[in-house]
């Protein structure tokens, strides 16, 4: 089940360093994020991760192999997890996202991103298609990524239904499918999308509409992207200084401990420091990526690849939220927007990017 | 070997694909990074200003208007405190039932439902006005004063009029309807024509507030400076004395001026009104006054236009004097009425005053003196005349309503009336009748013209202006003539006020000119029945009495012009109130 202790020095230290520096923004952003309090944000998300961390170098830890075997089996865990949602959840804001589990509001939803990247590793990889895959073949794990999407998107939380969504399609995509299928869909959708239309609910219509213009209502549904983009472009170059943010201070911006902290900190620290952001970001996604070129076994290489994905798009959705390029969609910045799932979920992530990094490939590793 | 060659292909077609979406993950980046920068960089400006405009609230605080006194700095018109219940709604979340508690406990009557309206709209840090708190209803709420968080009484000032007799001259001030003016603002009088000089400019405080209005600190203040305060030439206790001898039954006007600086003393008005009730938001009172049809608005001293009647006749006869169509000595025969082909005009005494010369013709107020005057008489030159003696002008004090008058000449009955001038016209003119509308403010400045020998102080009602002269100097000898006529009017036994000596001997002697306004034009055959003269015509068709008069005789100091509507004859109504007037202001020497 565990490696060898010895392949604890194999482990690639730049990227828990990187790791380390975004999740340490991320703290100094929440601290400023409550007017320079470690209360009630910064201290407590320092503590989830502490707690955190055994799970972490636990994950590290495992067999690559133990991970290909209970694969299926976290995926039904992960599925009775979103059905026991559905009926047991707590409900916050509107919607059934969480189910506690020993003390802790855990969203089965952030998992399912997981479990379902792990299934669709192991799937192609049985495969191991010589060629490109047709549609018959990626039937499976089209059924399993839409089963997913429709579990969380009627909770309700689209934002991460369309995630997970995505997340199946990049791994089918990645895995190999003949490029005609992804083009026919594009179409398709294209086409559907009128048809679609009529399926959002009125809030969901309401929000892509104000996404389009703002000003249609910029002291209700407006308001979030008007606040955020007077804060994010009143800090300027340099930004206004740590702890300086008056849209944050003087609580203009909502939800600025989570969907909305990259604004608190752009308002702080200017196009220069979201730069740097960007920066790390983009370093921290191809890091991985890099390692997974040099493999050979597609479950080595599909899971570092989209998970690495992961965690870079869901760091330019959110930006691209709080800029007003995409619609308000409730997607956490990873490591940087508070909360305990997001954080545990992103953790369990680089944990298995750093195992599957400092992996050495063999032969039938997985038979 | 077949195994690990197809291995190669899939991993091929993997990286192949990495790329993909490696390159589509850049692009994005790219479309992030350069929307950053449009925000931060190219539309930094913007957002820093949006920001900015966020978080800084700015308050206007208003000034104190300025305070305008009289002559003696008794105070006309001031400030004054006042209370309100207000009510922040952030102070307690049930503030609607503290609404109601408040309106059953001390009676307020308040619209309820209207209230409550208004109030869901308004921001919870500011203070909204419930209604106005008398001293009762503050002590009633202060005994009960701990059932209620959010009501609080807070002070406020508005503006104070003390004295009623003044408001005509005043004004008031009123809210604007420029929503950029954030105080009451002059709208009536003095309150209006003043408005630069007392309004002052409002103080700023600049807030830093939250989102929802809470104001978290104070960037900075600029307090409100006072408006400047107003010294009137009026005199309050000539005002308010004047004004309780204008008989209350009816309408008419006292002006008192001094010919020696211009300074308007008082200027009465009956009936006048209280223009407190504007500050007071008296709203029925307001509608009365707003529908009184004897418009007590409306200050009848230099907006009331009436014919002159004889106080006019001084006008043609320097004109006489000055064309050289009479002298001191010219000779008249006065058989009651003048005649022009075959229509007669008629002197007010029936059986004519014998013969006539210019003094007589004045102290006696002969009419068919004037007649005959008259047929000589251009009228363009009586009206310039009488135009450079103060007439037909609005002089510019800073009052409502200020107009010209009329001064009727060849041109402006063109204008008007399309037609030619008749000669008859200039007959009717000369004695103050005819088209001829002048105030009592404007008769008093013509006396004052008169008294002055054409050139005379500007009339002014802001002690501080510098006197500035109006008209034209005449001939010495001419105003000597005049001044003796006026003087003999008064103090001779045949003049048509000499009965005043009698009525107040211990007065100071005055002299002055009587004048009836006719309200109809009298018919041949009214004359004939001597019916216009009797008690038994109706009131409102019985003349307007008038009088100007000045005092001292030998050194004249105060002009005093009167009318009393529908009075009757000037040496019955008007002139022992101007008598009175005139030795009051005597004897306060103001």
């Amino acid at each position: 089940m565990f490696k060898d202790i010895k392949s604890l020095l194999e482990i690639n230290w730049i990227y828990i360093f990187l790791l380390l520096i975004i999740f340490w923004i991320g703290e100094i952003n929440l601290y400023s994020a409550a007017d320079g309090n470690l209360e009630p944000w910064a201290l407590n998300q320092f503590k989830r991760f502490i707690i955190f961390l055994p799970i972490f170098f636990f994950i590290i830890m495992l067999q690559p192999k133990f991970i290909f075997n209970i694969s299926e089996l976290l995926l039904i865990l992960i599925v009775l997890g979103l059905i026991g949602t559905l009926f047991f959840g707590y409900t916050g804001m509107g919607a059934k996202r969480w189910i506690r589990i020993g003390g802790f509001n855990l969203q089965v939803s952030e998992f399912a991103k997981i479990a379902l990247v792990l299934f669709m590793a192991k799937y192609f990889h049985k495969l191991n298609s010589e060629k490109t895959i047709g549609f018959i073949k990626a039937l499976i794990p089209l059924i399993i990524s839409f089963a997913l999407f429709f579990l969380v998107a009627i909770q309700p939380d689209l934002g991460t239904a369309v995630i997970i969504l995505i997340l199946g399609l990049i791994a089918i995509f990645y895995a190999g499918i003949n490029l005609i299928y992804p083009i026919i869909s594009l179409i398709g959708i294209a086409l559907a999308s009128p048809f679609l239309w009529t399926l959002l609910k009125p809030y969901q219509q309401n929000r892509i509409m104000i996404f389009l213009n703002p000003d249609l209502d910029p002291l209700g549904k407006g308001y979030h992207i008007i606040q955020s983009k007077i804060a994010i472009g009143s800090g300027g170059q340099n930004g206004n200084g740590f702890l300086g943010g008056s849209q944050s201070s003087l609580d203009f911006l909502p939800e600025k401990e989570t969907d909305f902290v990259f604004a608190i900190f752009s308002e702080q620290f200017g196009f220069t420091g979201s730069m740097i952001v960007l920066g790390l970001f983009l370093i921290f996604f191809l890091i991985p990526i890099l390692k997974s070129f040099k493999l050979s076994q597609v479950f080595n290489k599909l899971i570092l690849f989209v998970l690495s994905f992961k965690i870079f798009f869901e760091f330019l959705i959110n930006i691209s939220m709080t800029i007003g390029l995409v619609p308000v969609v409730g997607v956490a910045l990873p490591f940087m927007s508070y909360g305990g799932s997001s954080l545990l979920s992103n953790l369990i992530i680089c944990a298995l990017l750093i195992n599957f990094m400092s992996i050495t490939e063999k032969k039938r590793m997985f038979s | 070997m077949e195994k690990n060659k197809t291995s190669q292909d899939s991993i091929k077609i993997l990286n192949r694909r990495s790329f993909i979406i490696i390159i589509l993950g850049i692009f994005f980046s790219l479309v992030v990074a350069v929307r950053l920068f449009s925000l931060q960089i190219l539309n930094f400006g913007f957002y820093k200003k949006k920001s900015v405009e966020n978080k800084v609230s700015v308050k206007a605080t208003p000034p104190l208007r300025g305070d305008i006194y009289d002559s003696n700095k008794n105070l006309l018109a001031g400030n004054t405190s006042f209370y309100e219940f207000v009510i922040y709604k952030n102070l307690n979340k049930n503030y609607l039932k503290e609404i109601k508690k408040i309106n059953s406990l001390i009676g307020l009557n308040l619209n309820i439902d209207e209230i409550y309206k208004k109030l869901e709209k308004f921001n919870p840090y500011s203070a909204y006005t419930i209604s106005k708190a008398s001293w009762d209803q503050i002590v009633e709420f202060e005994k009960n004063k701990f059932l209620f968080t959010s009501i609080k009484i807070i002070e406020s000032k508005k503006r104070f009029y003390p004295y009623k007799n003044l408001s005509q001259i005043i004004g008031y001030v009123g809210s604007s309807s420029d929503s950029s003016y954030l105080y009451p603002k002059g709208i009536f009088h003095i309150e209006k024509g003043y408005e630069k000089h007392l309004k002052g400019s409002p103080g700023k405080i600049f807030n830093e507030v939250n989102s929802k209005g809470k104001i978290v600190r104070e960037i900075s203040i600029e307090n409100p400076i006072k408006g400047k305060d107003l010294h009137l030439t009026i005199n309050l206790e000539l005002q308010n004395y004047n004004q309780s001898l204008l008989p209350i039954s009816n309408k008419g006007s006292i002006v008192i001026i001094n010919r020696l600086d211009g300074s308007i003393l008082s200027m009465n008005s009956n009936p006048t009104f209280d223009a407190q009730i504007f500050e007071d938001k008296d709203n029925d009172k307001i509608n009365e006054l707003l529908n009184d049809s004897s418009k007590p608005l409306f200050n009848r001293a230099f907006s009331g236009f009436y014919p002159p009647g004889s106080v006019f006749k001084p006008i043609p006869a320097l004109l006489g004097l000055q064309k050289n169509l009479i002298n001191e000595t010219t000779e008249v025969v006065c058989k009651g009425h003048s005649s022009i082909n075959d229509r007669n005009y008629y002197c007010w005494k029936k059986r004519g005053h014998g013969r006539v010369n210019l003094k007589k013709a004045i102290r006696e107020s002969c009419d068919v003196y004037f007649y005959e005057l008259a047929k000589k008489t251009n009228i363009n030159d009586l009206a310039n005349l009488a135009t450079n003696l103060g007439l037909n002008q609005k002089y510019n004090l800073g009052l409502s309503n200020a107009q010209k008058g009329l001064v009727p000449d060849k041109k402006w009955k063109r204008a008007f009336l399309d037609e030619g001038w008749y000669l008859g016209e200039t007959l009717i003119t000369c004695i103050g009748q005819g088209y001829n509308l002048t105030s009592p403010l404007q008769l008093a400045n013509l006396y004052s013209a008169l008294l002055n020998g054409g050139k005379y102080p500007q009339p002014r009602i802001n002690k501080n202006t510098e006197i500035e002269y109006l008209g034209i100097p005449f001939e010495n000898n001419f105003q000597k003539i005049l001044i003796d006529s006026l003087k003999a009017a008064v103090q001779e036994p045949t003049g048509t006020a000499f009965k005043l000596n009698n009525l107040h001997p211990d007065f100071v002697k005055i002299g002055g000119k009587t004048g009836t306004s006719q309200v109809v034009r009298i018919k041949e055959e009214e004359r004939e029945d001597d019916l216009y003269k009797t008690k038994e015509i109706e009131d409102r068709f019985k003349d307007h009495s008038v009088f100007v008069g000045y005092a001292p005789l030998d050194n004249p100091k105060y002009i005093a012009s009167v009318i009393i509507e529908n009075g009757g004859s000037g040496s019955a109504v008007a002139a022992p109130i101007a008598h009175k007037a005139l030795n009051f202001a005597h004897s306060l020497n103001v």
